[in-house]
């Protein structure tokens, strides 16, 4: 009686089964136009910025809905993308990834799709430096650029000329905040300032000696900082006077009243940027094409800088943003980052580093 | 008497007697089976991992090589340059855990003995309240520790505005705290030092020292005080005497407890301590989810963490035994 049942429960069941097959068949077409992309941004203000203008803008002139994903740093994101992807299914199709974490990618390997320049034509805008190409192509496009920036407390100092000024401890003992991290570009700082820039990185005597001239500021410092908030919060205490922090935040901050000051010293600022890159189990080319052709449009790296506050990846002279926008998300000189060489000697750099900071 | 010689009822209980031990026996493989699933699966896999070999400039592949071991002791470098930074940090794990368990425990117990003497409303009270508190997750303990520390709305700005730092300015103590790394030149500063480290991880654990030391404290007999009160002995003396050899051993587990628990907190110790003053904890998370990908050098140390809590707690147990005999 009991199997009678359970019998008859599977037939019902597959022939439901066989209905909805039947159906989704009929319905394809109707499907097809509903097109969508899970996109993966980091998490807060940056992701909500771009649910509220960029997706919806996208979604507009396309038809192509997003799904918004979140996703935290880049390097964290790879760890989670690694693991999806070697269970098979993968949160996101299109993520953004710091340019460091897409060469570490593209080496570990089988991680990312190549994308098609070709149906992307508004990539032209760009500088080819920002289209990164590995053995199976193109594999990632530049969707924005950020600063990290020397800041200062302009109620305390005045804005110094170089980043020299920071190792004077007469100005000041135990007030800045620096990233803890290896590869928080403070290291292309120092070799920008007091050596030959991304060049020093070159051999390990080179490394050795950046990490000695930063062992030199340790007494300046207070605060190593390894999260945002962390230094976001101790800038508004006024636990620290100085320090590296990110551009953009340090102008929203200024522009709520904080003492905050963003400054260019003559060596400049690291400027870091984050590519799109699709997941290799992600079956969106087409979409992803169209979304990236989407954010390279001058026009929409302006509405980024403008609602975001990063910094536009094409010329300001292809933009409408005026000269005081274009300086609250970028400025000159840039340093750019050694990015090669943090992977190229990974192990040794963090060594080096973190035992110049445990001063062991 | 007939029932019991009546061969049919004896084949009866025999089957049931036999169901019942499969029963069981199926239930304790299940259990068995979970037990060895949760607990065992992690550790195995861990220890495996750790025996895996990072390739420069992506991520890691298995295999079998102890570089990773061997860096945890000497470095990455070695044998051209020898490095004790990751034994170091395994310092730090003991000294922070060590200093802010016996500061959660000690201070944990006058409160919990005074607790115990109070109606048994009150003590439920405070036991609800206590238990609360345990909903409270690290991080927002950190980030209130975080405020309170603070230079603009924290103790730093209480000490500034009672005209303390002036004070101390004047009387010279102020260059001190700043050989301390307790001051910059404008104020006190309690971040980051092994102060706040160990207050905020006391603060953590104490709702903890609190449960751990309540069920021994209530249980204990109080006449006892009382006779050694009506002796003439003065409220020390029965502390000394009376009550702490009575609730030794509990005091000790505790202690032992809160301290192996204490091995492995990362955001007070990645928020309040000094890159030269972090534990093997922060340093098995960067090496794991940090830019080099390096789980296999994450693992190895997690391993040499776990070796470490596990002597400790076979040296606690093995003195305990001692002490109770």
């Amino acid at each position: 009686m009991t199997g009678m049942n359970r019998r008859s429960l599977l037939k019902s069941a597959s022939s439901v089964a066989g209905l909805a097959a039947a159906s989704s068949v009929i319905g394809s077409p109707l499907i097809a136009q509903e097109r969508s992309l899970k996109i993966g941004s980091y998490g807060g203000y940056f992701e909500d910025s771009f649910k509220s203008h960029v997706y919806p803008a996208f979604t507009e002139a396309t038809g192509i809905k997003v799904e918004s994903v979140t996703q935290p740093n880049s390097a964290d994101w790879l760890v989670t993308m690694t693991q999806a992807t070697q269970a098979g299914t993968v949160p996101a199709d299109l993520s953004l990834y710091g340019r460091a974490t897409m060469i570490k990618a593209s080496r570990v390997g089988g991680l990312l799709s190549p994308l098609d320049v070709k149906a992307m034509p508004a990539t032209s805008n760009m500088d080819p430096y920002f289209v990164f190409e590995d053995t199976t192509g193109a594999i990632g496009v530049g969707a924005m650029s950020w600063f990290t920036s020397m800041v200062i407390n302009p109620e305390e100092v005045d804005a110094p000329a170089s980043w020299a000024e920071f190792w004077d401890s007469s100005k000041y003992e135990a007030s800045l905040g620096l990233p803890r991290n290896f590869n928080a570009l403070f290291l292309d700082i120092v070799a920008a300032t007091f050596f030959d820039g991304a060049e020093t990185f070159s051999t390990k005597d080179g490394i050795i000696a950046l990490v000695e001239k930063a062992a030199e500021i340790k007494p300046n410092v207070a605060l190593w900082w390894s999260a945002e908030s962390q230094m976001e919060q101790a800038m508004k205490n006024t636990d620290i006077i100085g320090g590296q922090y990110y551009l953009d935040v340090s102008n929203l901050m200024a522009l709520d009243g904080f003492p905050i000051q963003a400054v260019f010293p003559k060596e400049g600022n690291p400027q870091d940027y984050g590519s799109w890159c699709l997941s290799s189990l992600s079956d969106k080319g087409d979409e992803a094409a169209a979304f990236i052709n989407f954010t390279s449009d001058p026009a929409v790296q302006a509405l980024m800088s403008r609602k975001i506050g990063t910094a536009p990846l094409v010329p300001q002279s292809k933009t409408d943003l005026t000269d005081e926008e274009f300086a609250f998300v970028s400025g000159t000189p840039s340093i750019k980052p050694a990015y090669e060489a943090y992977l190229d000697n990974e192990t040794f750099i963090k060594e080096t580093w973190d035992k110049m900071l445990a001063g062991a | 008497m007939s029932a019991i010689s009546d061969p049919e009822i004896l084949a009866n209980s025999a089957l049931t007697g036999r169901s019942r031990l499969s029963q069981l026996s199926v239930s304790k493989l299940v259990i068995w089976a979970l037990v060895l699933f949760l607990c065992v699966t992690p550790f195995a896999l861990i220890i495996a991992v750790s025996f895996g070999e990072k390739i420069e400039g992506a991520s890691w592949e298995w295999g079998f090589s102890l570089a990773n071991y061997q860096r945890v002791f000497v470095g990455a470098n070695w044998p051209e340059e020898v490095t004790f930074l990751y034994l170091q940090n395994l310092y730090y794990s003991l000294y922070y855990a060590v200093l802010a368990a016996i500061l959660a425990v000690l201070s944990a117990f006058p409160f919990t003995y005074l607790m115990t003497g109070l109606s048994r409303r009150a003590q439920s009270a405070w036991l609800v309240f206590i238990l609360s508190s345990l909903s409270l997750s690290e991080v927002f303990i950190v980030m209130g520790w975080d405020v309170l520390l603070s230079n603009r709305s924290g103790l730093p700005m209480v000490v500034k505005e009672t005209g303390l730092t002036d004070w101390l300015k004047a009387v010279g103590w102020f260059d001190t705290l700043r050989e301390w790394g307790l001051a910059n030149p404008r104020n006190v500063k309690f971040k980051t030092s092994v102060f706040a480290t160990v207050l905020t991880m006391s603060y953590l654990v104490w709702p903890y020292a609190v449960i751990l030391l309540y069920p021994p404290l209530s249980r204990m007999d109080r006449s006892m005080v009382e006779a050694a009160q009506t002796m003439g002995a003065g409220p020390w003396t029965v502390m000394r005497t009376v009550i702490l050899p009575a609730v030794r051993l509990p005091l000790f587990g505790a202690t032992l407890l809160l301290f192996v628990f204490l091995l492995g907190v990362y955001v007070t110790v990645s928020v309040f301590a000094e890159p030269a003053k972090q534990t093997m904890a922060v340093s098995v998370y960067s090496a794991v989810r940090g830019a080099t990908l390096n789980a296999p050098f994450g693992a190895a140390q997690a391993v040499i963490l776990l070796i470490t809590a596990g002597v400790f707690l076979v040296l606690g147990q093995w003195m305990s035994r001692r002490a109770a005999t």
